[in-house]
Formats: C-alpha cells, structure tokens, sequence
C-alpha cells in the first residue's frame, strides 16, 4: 500500500525535522552558552565557579522555593538561573521573565536564522521543492528554543498556548500556516490578555483551516470552530451552550476565511472576511442576540462574549493550576484564580503571579509529572548538551518519548496530567534518553559529563553534584545510596556517564 | 511442548539455554510456548483486537445504505453510487441494501469467507457531540458516566475468572494508553518492539538496570509501572524481533496503524500471554473535503480495511481464535455541510473481524434517513448500543461471563448473534 501524503508527514517528514537544523551547524553551533547579561564575562552574575578545589565541590544551592518556582517556569532550572535568582531575587526575577523583551535573547534569535521557513510567506512556503520543511523547521525551533532560550517563562506559556489552541501542523495547509501562527498569534500574546489570544487565533489562517472555517459557508455551515471555540477553548464542555448555541456561532463566523492559492490581488494563506458567504440573519448564541444585517462584527461579538464568560474564566483558571501546580488542583484555588481572571480581563502575568504566590502552588513540589518535551529540554539544559551536527536520532528519540511539537490530531493538545504519560513505553524511552544522552551514543549531540562534575574526587561529590545540578537539591538518602552504590563500584571516571544517566532516569527527574 | 513452565523455569531455561536445539525444533513458531497461568486457570477464549478510530468516522460513507433513497439526497456530492459491476467507483453490494465503500475492497474477500460482521445504526446513546467526551464514555462503557475511571476492557481483564501474569496480557499500541484499558491490571504500551530494551552503554547495562530497580523500588508513584516496564522488557528479551515475515503474504498498511498491527501479530505468535491489544487509526473528523471515492475518507478507509485483511491473513489458523472490532466515537451528520465534508453525529458502522464470526451479515435495525428518522441536529439513529456488540464478544468469544462488571449499570438490550459460541 502506498504511504499517503498525510502518512509522510506524520512520519518521514517528522524525522527528518533536524536535517536541516543540522546543515547549519559547522558556522553555528547550537551549543548553550552563557548570554549577553547572564554570563560571567559580565561580570554581574556568578555563575557556577568553574576552577574552585574544594571538597565537597562548590554547588549552586538554592532555596527550596527557588527550586520549586525554576521547575515550573522554565524548561530545567539552570545554573545560570540559580545564580540569577540569587542576585536579584525570586520575585524580581518572576518579573524579568514576565517581561520578555527585558531578557537578551540574542543568542537564540541568532539560532533562528538557521530556519529560513520563519521568514518566509506562505506562498514561499508552499512553493518549496522539500514539501516537509516548514513543518521540520518549526519543530526543530520549537524545541531548540526550550532548550535554549533565556525567556524561558515565555516559552512555558507558549507551549501552554500552543496546546490551548492546538493545531495539527499536517492538517492540509497548516503544514504552510502554522508557523505564522506560532509567530504572529501564540508568541506575541504569551502574556496577554485572553480575550487578545483568543481574538488573534480566530483570525489565525492556520486555525481557520485546521478547525474548517475557512470552508463555512452560509449555505451549510461547517460547525467544527464553533464547537471547539466553546468545548475547548472558552466555556467548557460544562459551558451550557445548545447544538442551537453551535450552529449560531457556526453562522456567526461564515465568511471568516483565508485568501487563497489564486487570489491576484491578495496575498494567499491571510485572514479575509467574505462577505457574500456571510449569514447576515439574527442569531441567539447563550444569552447574546446579535441583530440581522451584522458582518465580520458577528464573530467578533461573539469572541468577546465568550472570553468574558464566567465558564471561561473556571476554565482558563483551571487549566493554568493544572500546568503550574497539581493535576487535580485545589479548587480553593481554581475559585481564587477566578476571580482574578475576571477581576484583571484575564490578564495572563496577573494570573501567573497569583498561582506562584498561593500555598497550593508553594506546597505543590513534585506533583507535576514531566511531559517529555520538558524531560527532554530539562535533560539537554541541564548536561549543557551541545548539537554538533545532523541528528536524525534525536528525532527518533523525540518520537520515542512521545511528544513531537505540534503532532497531536486533535484540537485539544497534548494531555497535561501524569495519568496520560506514566507508560511503560514512555518510561522505557526516558531510562534510555538519559543513558544514550550521557554517554554520547545519540549521534549529533555531545555532552561532558567530566566538565559537569568540575573537579569532583570522590564517588560522593560525583553523585552529589550532579543530582544537584539536574534535580536542584541533593538526593534523599534511600535514592542517594543506591548511585553512591554503583559510583562506587568499578573506576569513577568510567562510571560518570552512567551515574548521571541514573540521575535522568531516576523517578526524582520525572518530576518537576 | 504441553507442559506448562512457570515463569521462573522459563527465564532459566531460556537463559541457560538449556537444550536449544531440542526446544526450538520441536516449536510450532520462533519462541518456546510458555505459559503464566496454573492449569485450567488459562485464558480459553480468542485474543480480542480493538481498533479505535479516532475522530468520527463517517460510517454513512463507509457502509452505504445504497437502498436508502435519502441517502442519495443528503450525499449530494459524497454519496458513493449505487453498485455496479462494470465500474469500480461504485459501492460493493453486500445485501441488496447495504454496500461497501470500494476503498473498502480488501473486506470484500472477509465478507465472502463469513469472516466479516457488520453492525449499522450503532453507537452510544449519551447524545454529546464532543469528541472527548464522547471517546471517553466509549472507551470507558458508560455512557454519561463521569465518575467511573475504569476502562470496559481494564474491567474485563479484572473480571475474568482466570489468571495470566504476563506483562503482555493486554497492550496498548501507540506512546499512550488508550482509556479503555485503563484498570488494576498491568498494561504495557508499546511504539515499537525493536526499540523496547534497555539501551546505553552496553558493557554498563546489567548494573544500570539493577540500579534503576533499586531506584524505583522506594515508594514512588511510577514504581509500578517500572515494575511492569522491566517485566515487558525481560520478557521481550526472549523473543526473536528480527526479520519478521508475515505470513500468506499479508500486506500491512505503511503507516504507524499497519505496524502497530503487524507487531500484534508479532506478539500474539510470539506467545508471550497476548490477550487483548488496542490500536489506534486517527484522521477521521472529516468536517472538510472528505472526498467521496478519492480523498482523505477513502484513503483511510483502504489503510483501515488492508490492515484488518492483513492481520486475518497473517494470523493464519490463529485467526480461528481471533475476534477484531472497531468503534468509533460517533459517525457524522447525515446531510452533508457546506464545504464537502460532514459534521460530527451519532449512529455508526462496526466491523467484527474473526474466524468466530457469524459473518456475510450487515446487523441492522435501520431507523432510516427521513427527515423524522433523524437523531439530534439530523443524524443516523443509534438502534443498537454498541456494548450489545462488545458484551457478546467477551461472553462468547473471549470467554469471560461477568458481563455486569465489564458494563455496570447496563443490561445487554437485544442478542445479536454476531459470534459463535
């Protein structure tokens, strides 16, 4: 049987993300390095001492909160962060990351310029020869920038946008329009209010084609945006609303569609409002009555209807204590969340601030399972991973621990709760991501566990600087013995692969 | 080899590969029989495969109602024609009522054989349209149910009145686990069988693995599922992976569906305990250019029916203890939408694959497709509950009776006859 074209994009064309990621890096490295303003060649900042003979080695040690607060808001709290929260704070530095244009990324940036499909238009994008490009390229940036970026509270909520407004990228044209919406839409509204994201993603060409608004028309309405703007994305399945509700907010949003392939005069894959396929009759979604005779404003009434929602409100609050706190969050706090959604428009920084100062989230340390992208980007920050070349078997292990960016079908994004990802399988896939990992068998990346363990003498310094460099703090004593166990058997120097990849693999690493 | 081996006796036969040529000459396939089951306590009934199709498929278009004249003024552009030899664009006739798909061709040998049941109108009664909800009321088995967080086939291994500790009883395919296995019993999920091993710097391994043991045997909440990782992986140690050639010249499907199927025939022949295996086929929420005999619908629809072709023909005589099923979450609206696609619904199809099977069969109690037929928004009818089908399955093919614990709260409406036994 021949492999559809949508079969090679979930596969061969996925694979492949890192091909071309890799063509650049002889010129480029895409190591992490110390950047402008968080390095020690600043000279503001200390950072992990590097030539200090001590035993125990100098660690950066931080305040249980501290290590708490990194987890949640970062992809692997780093070294360079520790330091940085001890220089300024932990709520000053809450408020740098919140402030993303305030935090040098040059670096990163720089990074980006290995992927030409970001600058393109999407009729560039659909010219390509290579027909998975666009989507390899968005998939490499997007974990190469968990990995890397200093804006690392940005891409947490850029991925939890992401997943709040998931788009398949191998949906037809979304291969060409995802990565639009990933620049124009998820990332320049990560800290914004809802009602702003929410409005940005109607818009987003991408969304218009993967949810099939760009099809509906009012002759027959197509009522798959409608039901999951309401389902998924505001009010809930809870949220009250009528198959009637469906097929008005279906009606309100005909003619909300994108320029296509043929247009002379516009440029193909933007938003367009048509007119003449607009359903301009009266409509009754919930408690709003739009009048006869409306167009585009239709939609958009709708929108901000719903993003006002009490339900939104619950549910948008409910979802961020997910990701930031418990799979089962407290409800005093959802109820708490709530009110503040409300009380600030959904202000997203706001919300933020609340959840990092409630008890729940201070008393939540180890309730959240990491999803594999986040074992993976926490593994490649915190060995100081470097990428030196094609790595078609980082892409296999991308796909083995189970979340490759953007590849989940359906619009409701990636599970966030442990339920969904503590399988054997994925078990499986991590044990052998931190061995393959740290023993540089994963060809294209390179790590130095030696230079990770600064000048360590003894089986215990090893273990002990490296679980406090991956997990923050020094292993319990049960899980401590067991690697100064094995640290101790045979010859050290042999044995630091292995030590630190039991420290990966370890249950302590799962969670964050 | 009858005797039945206990686990322990099997890891040190086969780890001090004890008479190797002995053993192996005298197996019917590439792995020793094993068993993890007391005598009498085994497993009697057939290895159950259930196929997901995830996003609503349009079963409208997939088991025509070609004798249904509304069909052909919903369909206005999808319908597929009624059928006709000379052309094979049309639908396969089946009854003189219903036909199949033509991208649904490699059922039609299955269907000839009796090894194909088809159920129409069928599907869950709770009336959501959400995707989510309506998988999670499926795969749980009870429909409206939020509270119970138990799969119908995690209760079933649970219910079952005999024993089989093998880390392989039940499998879901794919990175996650799919709802309906969800219970007390060990399930392992599996992406791929070449890469299920411990892997790392070789000469390390053996204390690697000691280690992580140790490390997941201090009271955390992942201890148990490492528990069951390292007892899926030592048992898969033992089975030769490489160059599997499936048998009668089965064709599997190219796409994660088809491996996944292959590699449950690779399991279910490997007899390491395989019970029941769960697989997934995503991609039909077909809202847009579903496409009536050329499109994204017909080119699962031959991805979906090579594959269970595939796996009955690799299985061989196995496949006489073999039962398929598919679901879905609900089939589409009856009338098309605008943009060449339909909308989410309720009444589907399913298909009942295996040598038990009272095939040659479409079981329907059609409601029709007037206008006052219509379900909801204006969908195909659900006239039988999908459990019926499930229920008789595990009752009568698969052997276990406690059918009110697999479906609590439910009693079985109408006895199809859809399997022997």
């Amino acid at each position: 049987m021949k492999v559809s074209r949508r079969n090679f994009i979930r596969t061969s064309g996925l694979f492949a993300a890192f091909t071309a990621l890799a063509a650049c890096t002889p010129d480029k490295p895409l190591s992490f390095q110390p950047f402008t303003g968080h390095s020690s060649g600043s000279g503001s900042i200390a950072v992990v001492p590097t030539a200090v003979a001590v035993t125990p080695p100098t660690m950066t040690v931080a305040d249980p909160l501290t290590v708490l607060t990194l987890s949640r808001i970062s992809f692997g709290a780093t070294p360079e962060m520790v330091a940085r929260v001890q220089q300024i704070g932990l709520d000053a530095f809450i408020d740098e990351q919140l402030n993303p244009e305030s935090i040098n990324d040059d670096a990163t940036d720089q990074l980006m310029s290995n992927f030409p499909t970001l600058t393109m238009t999407p009729a560039q994008r659909y010219a390509l020869p290579q027909f998975g490009q666009p989507i390899q390229e968005l998939v490499a940036a997007t974990i190469l920038r968990q990995w890397h970026s200093q804006r690392q509270l940005k891409e947490v909520m850029v991925d939890f946008w992401s997943n709040h407004f998931n788009i398949y990228i191998a949906k037809s044209l979304c291969r060409v329009l995802k990565t639009d919406d990933d620049l124009d839409v998820i990332r320049p509204n990560a800290f914004a209010k809802f009602g702003d994201i929410l409005n940005a993603s109607a818009h987003s060409p991408a969304m218009l084609i993967f949810l099939d608004n760009a099809e509906s028309q009012k002759a027959a309405p197509n009522e798959n945006y409608a039901r999951e703007l309401m389902e998924l994305q505001t009010i809930s399945v809870n949220g009250g609303y009528t198959q009637t509700d469906i097929t008005n907010v279906a009606r309100a949003f005909t003619g909300w569609t994108i320029v296509g392939r043929n247009n002379l005069f516009k440029p193909f894959g933007t938003y367009q409002f048509v007119e003449r396929i607009h359903d301009t009759g009266q409509k009754q979604v919930l408690n709003l009555t739009i009048p006869a005779g409306g167009g585009e404003d239709d939609g958009t009434k709708v929108l901000d209807m719903l993003a006002h929602h009490p339900m939104a409100a619950q549910f948008i609050s409910t979802k961020l204590a997910r990701r930031f706190v418990s799979d089962n969050p407290d409800p005093a706090l959802v109820s708490a969340l709530t009110n503040i959604f409300t009380q600030s428009d959904g202000d997203t920084p706001t919300l933020l601030k609340a959840i990092f100062q409630s008890d729940a989230f201070k008393n939540s340390a180890g309730q959240k399972m990491k999803r594999p992208l986040e074992f993976l980007a926490s593994a490649m920050r915190l060995t100081d991973a470097v990428l030196t070349g094609k790595s078609q078997q980082l892409v296999q292990q991308v796909k083995l621990l189970g979340q490759i960016p953007f590849d989940w079908q359906f619009p409701n994004g990636f599970p966030d709760t442990a339920s969904f990802w503590a399988t054997t399988s994925g078990l499986l896939a991590r044990w052998n991501f931190g061995n393959l990992l740290t023993s540089n068998k994963i060809h294209g990346v390179q790590v130095d566990v030696k230079s990770l363990t600064s000048d360590a003498q003894s089986a215990q310094d090893v273990v002990d600087v490296l679980s406090q460099r991956f997990l923050g703090t020094t292993l319990p004593d049960d899980a401590r013995n067991i690697l100064l166990d094995f640290a101790s058997t045979g010859d050290l120097g042999n044995n630091l692969a292995s030590i630190a990849g039991l420290i990966l693999g370890s249950p302590h690493f799962q969670v964050r | 080899m009858d005797a039945k081996l206990s686990r322990r006796d099997f890891m040190k036969l086969t780890t001090t590969r004890m008479s190797t040529w002995a053993v192996s000459s005298a197996l019917p396939s590439w792995m020793p029989r094993m068993a993890f089951a007391p005598d009498g306590v085994e497993p009697p009934g057939d290895l159950l495969v259930v196929i997901f199709q995830r996003g609503g498929m349009d079963g409208l278009n997939a088991v025509i109602p070609h004798g249904d004249a509304d069909y052909y003024h919903l369909r206005t552009s999808l319908a597929i024609a009624e059928p006709s030899t000379a052309n094979d664009t049309t639908g396969i006739d089946l009854d003189g009522f219903f036909g199949l798909h033509p991208s649904l061709k490699p059922l039609k040998d299955l269907w000839d054989e009796k090894a194909l049941a088809i159920v129409h109108a069928v599907g869950s009664p709770d009336p959501t349209h959400s995707h989510f909800d309506a998988m999670d009321y499926m795969e749980r088995g009870t429909p409206g149910e939020k509270t119970i967080e138990t799969g119908w086939i995690g209760r079933h291994l649970q219910s079952a009145p005999w024993q089989n500790t093998s880390p392989f009883r039940a499998i879901g395919m794919g990175g996650i686990m799919q709802e309906s296995l969800r219970g007390p019993i060990p399930v392992t999920t599996l992406q791929s069988i070449a890469d299920f091993h411990l892997q790392g710097d070789v000469s390390q391994l053996a204390e690697i693995r000691k280690r992580l043991e140790s490390l997941y045997s201090l009271g955390g909440s992942l201890d148990s599922i490492a528990d069951d990782t390292f007892n899926a992986v030592d048992l898969l140690s033992k089975v030769d992976i490489s160059n599997y050639i499936p048998a009668g010249n089965a064709q599997y499907p190219q796409t994660e569906y088809g491996t996944a199927l292959k590699q449950v025939a690779q399991i279910a022949k490997a007899d390491i305990g395989l019970e029941v295996a769960c697989v997934d086929i995503g991609g039909w929420d077909t809202h847009n250019a579903e496409g009536a005999t050329d499109g994204d619908m017909p080119k699962l629809l031959d991805e979906l029916s090579s594959g269970l072709a595939a796996l009955y023909t690799d299985m061989g005589d196995r496949a006489k203890k073999m039962t398929m099923v598919t679901m879905s979450e609900f089939g589409r609206r009856a009338q098309e939408n605008g943009s060449g696609g339909t909308d989410h619904g309720h009444g589907n199809c399913m298909f009942v694959v295996g040598g038990g099977v009272n095939g040659g069969k479409v079981y329907a109690d059609w409601p029709g497709l007037a206008p006052d037929k219509l379900y909801g928004p204006g969908d195909l009818n659900v006239t039988t509950d999908y459990r019926d089908v499930l229920a008789e399955i595990v009752e009568k093919r698969v052997k276990n009776q406690n059918i009110t614990q697999v479906f609590p709260d439910y009693t079985v409406a109408k006895t199809l006859n859809i399997v022997q036994g």
